[in-house]
């Protein structure tokens, strides 16, 4: 084992999408970078969550319209999902992606050690490797060491008959039944996709509804999808414990019932991989639930520390811990920055898509703003109609004062795909006149934007408005 | 509790404690300046980091202090800021507010951090440069001021309070052109004036007042002995006919009234220097004593004398040859207005290559301005009278009422011999009585 020592300006912790893009910056700017990384290049969004998920969320989407196909003309036969086929092609995606960050990162001069880092100082750390031990010296450092599944006492996964997000992106059998415990997004995005391949897929979820803090309006089309899709929910039920029953688990739930599934997923959240890093030695300590507190430029209570993306705190996205990446490598290099954003858009590939940016209803009512609501629904767009997506609607929230745009939340086909207009508009300061008022071309979703303005302003062309120009009742009519 | 001397900037480790504004038994809320300290770049007011009442002030003013001193103790709470590092508060950035002539650094000026308003940690730790205002950092889309994050971005690096400009665009919305005219800085609290040589009111009757030598009045004495140490000073004057200069002004100004602009002379003859700048460029450069070598400099950044309540200030124009005659008067009006009210920042106060000092609205035939050093010349304009002069009318000789002027200029013989500064002020002088010749400069 050689035990060799590096030195560096700036160690970033952690080569995720918030890591790995702060790396990069850093070295843009002109700083001699190192990045360990005890996984995989790409963290859990490219090796095991957000890609990953996407390419089996595609594929499954894929079978489930050919098995309804015959409904447009079109007659398939013999469709079936070869599991190791789809897994392997998955694979080969989560490969081209991880392939170009490493390339990335080696193009820009960042040095990359793999192991597993503990703090030994505030300026020193000790990486532990299949190769040896390096003792890298810093003068700032970057921790973006992410979250990993959060934990079910009583549900060890074993990732056979127990798995957790990781273990339900590598089954190679399609198992007849599954239990989610947890009705968040990502119980329901890798539900649904065991449910359209096949899956006989019970959800379980212990709040008062799926999907909690995403606003019931939407969350209620994407019910009514799964309940279609033959899902069964069970809401406000809390699970009680698990045993073993031959080749399947019986779960027992808090309502007393229990059944026996052949896998069970758990997804109840996700805890920050703050553990493990001897933070102490560096003067650090995380919050109660384990993340680090920072300030507007993502600077610990080190100054010459970081924090970015998951380990940072709520919201834990991607593209957050992104741009936080970006901020904290600007901040480092002396340059005036700040995590100036007004809208974190946020999408969840539940069928259909839910996405959203800016203020709810909600919260823009508890505000006490003069909230102004408007609603187009998908199933009069031309494009969703043609491309067999009926279902869903986009919600516009504006304040009634000022005419200034709150937020936009939109379920129905392509979300994700729509909702930056209105992150871009809302980051802008935009009107919502000024959405009314920009020309969308015909026939597209994005049309739907374009119509929820001019609703929220009461006079929609596409959806019969009672109270033309009015005020209050312009939302609620547009629901008829 | 203690409060420390938080982190004041970029290899900045000590400054002088100007003065105290808060005092023992005082409570203090949380951002409430608490002293300004006085550093060899600028003076900059120190935040609370904290909210309660002060117990203790543990040092004096007109001592040196250095980062990471005790500088008071208190009871009561640091504020959201302190959470890991346990009962020593430190304060956000402070904001630099003014500063004596050039230095020699371009560090940018560190602004304040307020919290963000996202629940989470802000400004505890001096994050250098980060102008993270609670309402541009507003998270909530209805109250937050109405800009791009292109112009937000431009506020942070220009160091502007957004909630303090006013929006040109619609509905209030700030445009990048604001951010120039809001002359950075904003809503800043009226803060105590150091002792300076401005009108005091009148004393007693008999009897002597002592008052403490520090602050700007010290900085700007260190600087002058430092210049009189240094150059080799003579000052060269010549007179002129400003008559042309004070009709096209006259136009200008009218027309910049309608911009809001208000044109004075001084553009002109910033723009008449560079136009003989460029000819005579050795009086744009300065020594670099430590090497041995004259730097000369291929921009124009021209420092101006204000006089402000606490002394004399000199902050830069840059780039005084890409603007326009409106442009550097927008740029002048700002930057006059921001060191009036303290708004100065080190951007503006760090970069000039020749100084430009108008003594003329006060009075006075002409002065001899003392270098800004390591600058070597100083050009001074002076009053501008009006004179019985002989003019050539048709080939004949008579007497005609002029606008009469004298320019003073100051140069450091090391550098700049008396033949060439004489022959830069007829250059000079020939753009000033025919300004319309700067069309072609």
């Amino acid at each position: 084992m050689a035990n060799t020592s590096q030195q560096a300006d700036v160690v970033v912790l952690g080569a995720g999408p918030a890591g790995y893009v702060s790396a990069i910056r850093l070295a843009q700017l002109g700083k001699k970078v190192t990045v360990v990384e005890r996984g995989d290049i790409g963290g859990v969004c490219l090796n095991v969550g957000c890609i990953p998920s996407k390419a089996l969320i595609y594929a499954g989407t894929m079978f489930e319209k050919l098995s309804h196909a015959k409904d447009i003309g079109i007659e398939v036969s013999g469709a079936k999902v070869n599991m190791p086929k789809l897994i392997e092609w998955k694979g080969t995606v989560v490969k081209k992606l991880t392939g170009g960050v490493s390339g990335l990162l080696k193009a820009n001069g960042c040095a990359v050690i793999a192991g597993e880092a503990k703090f030994t100082g505030p300026k020193t750390l000790e990486v532990k490797g299949k190769d040896g031990t390096v003792n890298l010296s810093f003068s700032q450092c970057v921790i973006a060491t992410g979250s990993r599944p959060a934990k079910l006492p009583g549900f060890d996964v074993d990732q056979k008959r127990i798995l957790d997000s990781t273990g339900a992106l590598s089954q190679t059998e399609i198992p007849k039944t599954m239990l989610c415990i947890g009705g968040g997004y990502i119980g329901l995005e890798l539900g649904t996709f065991y449910a359209k391949i096949g899956t006989e897929v019970t959800v379980v979820e212990a709040g008062p509804g799926l999907l909690g803090g995403v606003d019931p309006d939407l969350s209620k089309v994407v019910q009514k999808r799964l309940e279609k899709m033959g899902v069964k929910l069970k809401i406000g039920v809390g699970v009680k414990g698990q045993k073993a029953n031959g080749k399947k688990t019986e779960v027992t739930f808090a309502d007393g019932s229990s059944a026996s599934y052949d896998v069970v997923l758990v997804t109840i959240g996700r805890t920050p991989n703050s553990d493990g890093l001897q933070l102490e030695k560096a003067g650090l300590k995380p919050d109660s639930k384990g993340f680090l507190t920072v300030d507007a430029q993502r600077r610990t209570s080190v100054p010459h520390i970081y924090a970015i993306g998951d380990i940072a705190g709520q919201p834990l996205l991607a593209h957050k811990g992104s741009k936080e990446g970006i901020v904290a490598a600007e901040a480092i290099a002396g340059q005036k920055t700040t995590f100036d954003v007004v809208a974190m858009p946020a999408v969840i590939f539940t069928d259909p898509e839910i996405a959203t940016v800016g203020l709810t209803e909600a919260e823009a009512r508890a505000k006490g703003i003069d909230v102004k609501v408007g609603l187009f629904p998908m199933v009069a767009n031309g494009r969703a109609l043609s491309v067999n997506e009926p279902d869903g609607f986009v919600k516009m929230i504006g304040d009634g004062k000022t005419g200034r745009l709150l937020g936009v939340h939109i379920v129905g086909a392509e979300a994700s795909n729509l909702i930056s207009e209105a992150a871009l508009a809302l980051e802008l300061g935009a009107m919502v006149e000024d959405l009314a008022l920009t020309v969308h071309p015909h026939p597209t979703l994005p049309e739907t934007l374009m119509e929820a303005a001019e609703a929220t302003l009461g006079h929609a062309i596409h959806i019969f408005q009672r109270k033309a120009h009015g005020s209050a009742g312009a939302g609620a009519s547009a629901r008829v | 509790m203690q409060f420390k001397l938080p982190e004041l900037g970029e290899g900045v480790h000590e400054g002088e404690l100007v003065k105290w504004k808060v005092k023992a038994g005082e409570q203090v809320k949380y951002d409430q300046s608490l002293c300004e300290i006085m550093t060899d770049k600028a003076t900059v007011e120190i935040p609370s980091a904290f909210q309660g009442k002060v117990a203790e002030l543990h040092v004096k003013e007109g001592d040196v202090v250095h980062v990471g001193q005790l500088m008071l103790s208190f009871e009561g709470a640091a504020a959201a800021a302190a959470s890991a590092g346990g009962s020593q508060a430190q304060a956000p950035a402070p904001a630099a507010h003014g500063a004596p002539a050039a230095s020699k650094s371009a560090a940018s000026a560190p602004v304040a951090a307020k919290p963000s308003g996202n629940g989470q940690l802000a400004g505890a730790h001096a994050p250098a440069g980060a102008s993270a205002h609670p309402a541009a950092l507003d998270s909530n889309p209805a109250t937050r001021v109405l800009a791009a994050p292109s112009t937000r971005r431009a506020a942070r690096e220009m160091g502007v309070d957004l909630t303090s400009v006013q929006g040109s665009g619609p509905h209030g919305r700030v445009m990048r052109e604001d951010l120039g005219r809001s002359g950075g800085g904003g809503s800043a609290p009226a803060a105590a004036r150091a002792p300076s040589t401005a009108q005091r009111p009148a004393l007693p009757q008999g009897g002597e007042e002592r008052v403490a030598f520090r602050g700007l009045r010290k900085k700007i004495a260190e600087k002058m002995r430092q210049s009189k140490d240094h150059a080799a000073h003579f000052t060269y004057v010549e007179e002129c006919d400003i008559s042309n200069l004070v009709a096209l002004r006259s136009q200008a100004k009218e027309m910049g009234a309608k911009q809001n602009i208000k044109v004075t002379y001084l553009p002109f003859i910033m723009k008449a220097m560079v136009a003989a700048l460029k000819q005579y460029p050795i009086l744009n450069s300065s020594l670099d004593e430590e090497k041995q070598e004259i730097v000369y400099k291929h921009y124009f950044n021209i420092a101006l004398s204000v006089q402000t309540d606490d002394g004399l200030m000199a902050p830069v124009i840059k780039g005084v040859e890409h603007k326009s005659i409106l442009e550097l008067a927008q740029d002048i009006q700002a930057v006059v207005e921001r060191a009036r009210n303290k708004k100065l920042t080190m951007d503006d106060l760090t970069g000039g290559t020749i100084t430009l000092t108008n003594a003329g609205t006060i009075g006075g035939l002409f002065a001899t301005p003392v270098i800004n050093y390591p600058e070597v010349a100083i050009l001074g304009f002076n009053k501008i009278f009006r004179k019985p002069v002989v003019k050539k009318v048709d080939g004949k000789e008579t007497i005609a009422i002029a606008d009469w002027t004298y320019f003073s200029l100051s140069l450091d013989h090391r550098v700049v011999d008396g033949a060439i500064g004489a022959e830069f002020m007829n250059l000079f002088i020939q753009y000033i009585e025919n300004p319309a010749l700067l069309v072609m400069a």
